[in-house]
């Protein structure tokens, strides 16, 4: 992923995220759902599969920064 | 960072390679969920068998330390080239607003938390400075440190003034010569140091 498709992804991560604070807030301001959706989306545009795993199997297969 | 050991402030590595050090086979999305989870913004997650996590937190925002003790592990005595660290602000710069507006619905302890945070940042920084002083060009922090008092919590929709802060930076003088010099370092590929170099290794769980 580049920077510009980076900062996009993030643009659009914000807004899922912060736009509505939660009305009762005792673990937390934000919707942890609402951020988990935005970065599983970010994951599947990235390498296709937004539940891949962490570990690298084949170091040289792809860049997942 | 394992909710259980926030006292020991014992930091979890989610890892995308290989290592001795054992670590949670987890999700790409689960690794960036817990490191999101900071106490004030958003609940912890709960990771393989039910071991909640949280964000770093206070004293690990900057993971310099972190980092270097992993590499230690990792390249033992191999040289490297440098330490790169990218902030994201300064602790007296950016301005959240406490009252009025939005505020009113941030709490206190948002406010409290992110000024912790970039503190802790700051504080860290200054020991790398410390440990990498008699190395010249070892160790480059960037950090847009002017310019971001208009960007409070309620005005995350406007990124192009960060963007704009962000670029004013990197057109400073003193900037402009410190990323010529890392493009350099990284470029001539030339090692540098080894970690033990670097000198007493401070205590894993000072803070």
């Amino acid at each position: 992923m580049d920077v510009d498709v980076a900062i996009n992804h993030y643009d659009t991560l914000v807004q899922h995220v912060f736009s509505h604070p939660k009305r009762w807030q005792g673990d937390g301001k934000f919707k942890a759902t609402n951020l988990e959706e935005a970065m599983k989306a970010t994951i599947r545009d990235a390498i296709g599969d937004s539940e891949a795993h962490l570990l690298e199997q084949d170091v040289d297969t792809c860049c997942r920064t | 960072m394992n909710a259980h050991n926030m006292d020991a402030n014992i930091p979890v590595l989610f890892r995308s390679y290989e290592s001795l050090e054992p670590h949670p086979n987890c999700k790409i999305w689960e690794a960036a969920r817990a490191t999101s989870a900071a106490p004030a913004f958003f609940k912890h997650i709960e990771i393989g068998r039910a071991q909640p996590y949280i964000d770093g937190g206070l004293g690990r925002n900057n993971p310099s330390r972190v980092v270097l003790d992993e590499a230690k592990r990792l390249f033992g005595a191999r040289h490297i080239r440098c330490l790169v660290s990218i902030g994201t602000g300064r602790a007296e710069t950016i301005s959240i607003k406490k009252s009025g507006g939005f505020g009113q619905i941030v709490a206190t302890d948002i406010f409290d938390t992110l000024k912790a945070i970039t503190s802790d940042c700051e504080a860290t920084h200054e020991a790398m400075l410390g440990l990498f002083s008699n190395l010249p060009e070892t160790y480059f922090r960037l950090n847009v440190d002017q310019g971001m008092q208009g960007i409070d919590f309620s005005k995350w929709e406007r990124l192009s003034n960060v963007e704009a802060h962000t670029t004013q930076y990197l057109r400073r003088a003193e900037v402009v010569d410190k990323v010529v010099s890392l493009a350099n370092v990284i470029e001539i590929m030339k090692p540098q140091l080894t970690i033990e170099q670097l000198g007493a290794e401070e205590p894993h769980l000072s803070v």
